[in-house]
């Protein structure tokens, strides 16, 4: 609602930000190479923000605060909402202003598409840690991804439900861009596949009562369901309903990106979930020796365990290709190079193996087939079941 | 002064002069902007659009006294009217501010028809309906508005043929400046016209005013025009100045921020409305920047200070202030 | 082969019975959350927007108390009305006495300050996350209808919804405080001359639209879930329901929560992708309908 919900509950870190770029002031004012991160640290997405607050911290744990002898200062900016005309201020007086060398983050798509135009005459790349449109590639050459697309994550999912047998789909989606992607998505893979998606239902945004949807899916006589819903009181409501309406002791299996079971909501979701089939690029419970040290930096970057979760990777993969970028330039401002020597690069992040498309610069990653179930210890996590390598962009895809 | 704006003998001329000084006043303060803050020129124009909505609803609840927490729909007819035109060819930035504030000003009667049935309550509540159902649309026709991913891709042409709207936003921030100095002249004229006036009794006393002869339905939608037309060019700078039009222009949030920086800086004068979103954007952006935690708790701590302890806003805790002054000033 | 989704599904008898229990639950829940809300603008003429926020903060409450301290859930609601009651005493005595004959304007803009305040230090104080409060076996239980199964935390509302409305009416119509309160209302110099003790009375309805907030936030979590922004997600709805049943009648509430529960489920059902449309149309239609709310009291 009324805009600025900009507490972001950063204290710590931010001052962490604040203490770091001081004594930067005076250490290397020579060769000091500023980095502007944008995203939502505050508001109802700020714990989104926090995540990638923590990736970027996380990154600078691991691997120090230089590179190549090359002092990094990060810059925070907060974008609580998706805010195109604040977006590009931010982004404006970032290059302008701060002269930052490089500019990453953002959460929102209308947000980067206002950043977008800008990069050319700052000879700034972006780094996009979130924002999950396509069409964002083709905005701008500048422009590098280390998130995921919805349909990138969605088309594996829609396969692996056919292959389970089921033939009778019903599609609920939030209706909004991201949603629409989602249901176009699955509906295309479960058909390659062979099943049959019979109704696709679009919800209205901010919807948190989902019996009369639940009502409609039962009508469809749906074997299986895929939902798609931003992250947030949404995602409790749809997951409840779907338990309490009765579909999932019938037997109806629900499918999902992992949005809708992001590692900090699944305490809050608990056995109402538990069963739940998603598909995502990241797991906080991945196994590797790489994710448990991420994790283990993230969780402490974050304030403790249950509050990480996905834009966390994306972050912390974004900074290794920025320090790949700086290395590649001697840390000279020079965009378009930057961005060249990243094309093709791979290498083995927290959530597996990741190249950067030479094509679309957008992230080649794994995507994995996760189930809601307890661990060891009795926490609800995403078990990963089965991994897709090599998953392309579908939406980019010529 | 008294409802219907009789005004004391010799009090005449001064008005004028008043005009004129604050006229004075924004531009002065407009360029020191532009020399000061060299860097700051895309936050600053976005103030500027800003400003342009939250004059225009000054008109509405200032002068009319009918309370709006939808005036977001009238700036964002405005910026999508420009965005779509931008897309089709129509580059040309006056044209396109002039798009913006034809597509307001249409809105506005849509919305003053609808709006003026009720009163008090029922009146904010239509007004949020209004801007909720104008969000949906928005969100729902995709292929026209680009839904929520926004409306990009719009080049507008070089102002006057010459000046690019580029990274740096000097010709947006000028473009924007002379804009609000030429809307705010006009809005100073029209308010302190017979219809301005007319405007002014319906709000403090529409018993008397309906005793003159006067029907306030024509009065009051036609204020919801020109308050659209005011609100759309708002929308319109947004739109050219940032090239991507998102939903957040047509939101409640928008339009609530819009009425909290109206009231911080003063209902009913044109000159609160200005300082209001100065102050109210300027102290957001700074501490935004030196990253609180707590800016929201903030701005809640401020409204209800304004609420306790300056009543008539910023600009009416100065007026006062000044009249205290002079009259101590005075032997 | 797709088939094309219809986009309008005419429902069969067992199915439309179903929505209607839907709706009913639903209305039930922000009849609870709204009733206080509708007594302090209709009673006091307090245009109190912070009303969600006491919701929350009873739902914070009690989540705490239910989950982290695995008390039981009545305990747990008892817990969050009076919490909430006596958060807010303070806030009455400082905040809200001094708004009381302002304007609505001064009333909303002091309101919107407090729910920011509120909201920015819940998020500091329990942070982002969603909060749930664990149900009792009884109410997490599905209960089978016959033509359907429903939660027991549905019935379990509904039930409550009935108990607040007779209760609130007895209050208001066949008691001693009833009386005093309306003559309050009516004419508080008057009342005040005949010996009643208004500021009073307007604390203790104050509390007790405090308190229906607080056991709202916690029985209707189920629906408009436990999060820091609660306080502002749901303001708009709250702020309209109440306008539309007409502020200060209990029956109005109800039926405007009753209407447009059922308008926002049944559209949910029939063509979800237009929900939202057809919840904000009806609000146009009835407020152009019935300017002073469905049952409003007509200023005098």
């Amino acid at each position: 609602m009324i805009s600025r919900r900009r507490f972001g509950t950063f204290l710590r870190a931010g001052a962490l930000a604040f203490a770091g770029s001081l004594s930067f002031a005076h250490a290397a004012a020579a060769d000091t190479i500023k980095l502007g991160i944008v995203g939502p640290f505050s508001g109802p997405f700020a714990l989104q923000g926090k995540n990638f607050q923590a990736g970027v911290e996380a990154w600078l744990t691991q691997n120090g605060k230089s590179v190549g002898g090359h002092e990094i200062e990060i810059v925070y900016r907060d974008l609580p909402t998706a805010n195109p005309q604040q977006a590009r201020a931010l982004a404006q007086e970032l290059i302008v202003k701060d002269k930052v060398q490089y500019l990453g983050g953002v959460y929102f798509t209308p947000d980067a598409m206002a950043i977008t135009p800008l990069l050319k005459q700052g000879n700034v790349p972006l780094v996009i840690f979130n924002a999950a449109t396509s069409a964002i590639m083709t905005s701008s050459p500048l422009v590098v991804r280390t998130s995921f697309t919805t349909a990138q994550t969605t088309t594996p999912l829609g396969k692996a439900a056919a292959d389970r047998g089921i033939t009778k789909f019903v599609s609920a989606v939030t209706d909004y861009g991201p949603g629409v992607d989602a249901e176009g998505a699955f509906k295309k893979a479960v058909e390659a596949a062979g099943g049959q998606v019979v109704e696709t239902i679009r919800m209205p945004l901010n919807t948190t009562e989902f019996s009369p949807i639940m009502q409609r899916i039962r009508d469809a006589g749906a074997q299986g369901v895929f939902a798609f819903l931003p992250s947030g009181p949404p995602t409790l409501g749809f997951v409840k309903a779907f338990s309490d309406t009765g579909l999932k002791p019938a037997g109806v299996k629900l499918f999902a990106t992992g949005d809708l079971t992001q590692e900090s909501d699944l305490p809050a979701l608990g056995e109402a979930a538990a069963g739940m089939i998603t598909g995502f690029h990241y797991a906080i419970s991945h196994d590797s020796e790489v994710n448990r040290a991420f994790v283990a930096a993230g969780e402490k970057a974050i304030g403790g365990p249950g509050q990480l979760t996905f834009p966390a990777v994306g972050a912390y993969d974004g900074m290794y290709v920025i320090a790949k970028m700086i290395a590649a330039t001697g840390g000279k401002q020079d965009a378009e190079k930057a961005v060249e020597a990243v094309k093709g690069l791979a290498w083995e992040s927290p959530r597996g193996p990741v190249k950067i498309d030479p094509e679309t610069r957008h992230i080649t990653q794994t995507i994995y087939l996760r189930e809601v179930a307890k661990d060891a210890k009795g926490n609800w996590i995403n078990k990963e079941i089965q991994s897709f390598p090599g998953q392309k962009d579908p939406g980019l895809a010529k | 002064m008294t409802a219907l704006g009789l005004k004391p003998d010799g009090a005449q001329a001064r008005p004028l002069l008043r005009d004129l000084a604050s006229i004075a006043l924004i531009a002065l303060a407009g360029a020191s902007g532009y020399w000061l803050f060299p860097d700051n020129l895309s936050f600053l124009t976005r103030v500027i659009s800003v400003a342009l909505l939250v004059l225009s609803l000054d008109l509405v609840v200032g002068y009319c006294g009918i309370a709006s927490l939808g005036q977001a729909a009238l700036y964002g007819a405005g910026a999508y009217a420009a965005g779509i035109a931008c897309l089709n060819g129509v580059t040309e930035p006056f044209l396109l501010i002039l798009i913006g504030a034809a597509a307001g000003a249409v809105t506005g009667l849509m919305m003053g028809a609808v709006m003026l049935r009720a009163h008090g309550l029922p009146q904010l509540v239509l007004s949020i309906a209004i801007v909720q159902l104008l969000h949906e649309a928005a969100n729902k026709l995709a292929w026209l508005t680009g839904g929520s991913d926004g409306l990009s891709g719009m080049l507008p042409a070089p102002l006057f043929g010459l000046f690019e709207f580029d990274l740096w936003g000097r010709a947006a921030y000028l473009f924007g400046l002379g804009l609000l100095i030429v809307t705010f002249a006009l809005l100073r004229l029209l308010v302190r016209s017979p219809f301005g006036m007319v405007c002014r009794g319906l709000k403090e006393d529409p018993l008397r005013v309906s005793a003159l002869g006067i029907s306030a339905f024509p009065v009051l939608i036609r204020m919801f025009a020109i308050s659209g037309a005011v609100a759309g060019m708002g929308g319109a700078l947004g739109a050219i100045a940032t090239q991507v039009v998102g939903l957040d222009s047509v939101s409640f949030e928008l339009s609530a921020n819009a009425l909290v920086m109206l009231v911080l800086g003063g209902l009913g004068q044109l000159t609160g409305a200005l300082i209001g979103t100065v102050v109210f954007m300027s102290i957001e952006h700074v501490i935004a920047a030196i990253n609180p935690f707590h800016w929201m708790t903030l701005v809640g701590a401020i409204l209800v200070a304004i609420v306790l302890f300056a009543p008539r806003g910023l600009s009416g805790t100065l007026d006062e202030l000044a009249r205290l002054l002079r009259r101590e000033g005075r032997p | 082969m797709t088939l094309p989704s219809p986009p309008f599904l005419w429902p069969s008898m067992q199915t439309a019975l179903s929505i209607a229990l839907d709706a009913l639950a639903y209305g039930m829940a922000l009849f609870i959350i709204c009733i206080g809300l509708s007594l302090t603008m209709g009673l006091m003429r307090v245009v109190n927007l912070a009303h969600g926020a006491f919701a929350m903060i009873g739902g914070y409450i009690a989540s705490y108390a239910a989950r982290d301290l695995a008390l039981g859930y009545a305990f747990a609601i008892t817990l969050a009305v009076l919490g909430t009651v006596l958060i807010a005493i303070p806030l009455e005595r400082l905040l809200f006495r001094r708004i009381y004959d302002r304007s609505e304007l001064s009333q909303v803009l002091m309101t919107i300050g407090i729910t920011f305040c509120v909201i920015g230090i819940t998020n500091y104080v329990f942070g982002p996350t969603l909060k749930t409060i664990p149900l009792p076996a009884e109410l997490a239980r599905p209960v089978d209808l016959g033509f359907r199964s429903i939660a027991g935390h549905r019935l379990f509302v509904i039930a409550s919804g009935l108990v607040v409305a007779g209760g609130l009416w007895f209050l208001i119509e066949r008691t001693g405080f009833g009386i005093r309160l309306r003559a309050a209302v009516e004419n508080a110099p008057m009342a005040r001359a005949l010996g009643v003790r208004t500021e009073l009375i307007y604390a203790a309805s104050f509390a007790l639209a405090i308190g229906l907030a607080a056991f709202g936030g916690v029985a209707g979590a189920e629906f408009l879930p436990i999060e820091p922004y609660y306080a502002l997600r749901y303001m708009v709805t709250f702020l309209v329901v109440v306008s539309v049943g007409g502020a200060g009648s209990i029956g109005g509430a109800l039926a405007a929560c009753l209407l447009l529960g059922s308008i926002d489920i049944t559209a949910r059902y029939l063509m979800p992708e237009f929900g939202n449309f057809f919840f904000y149309l009806a609000v146009i239609l009835v407020v152009c309908l019935f300017p002073r709310g469905l049952m409003g009291r007509a200023k005098a």
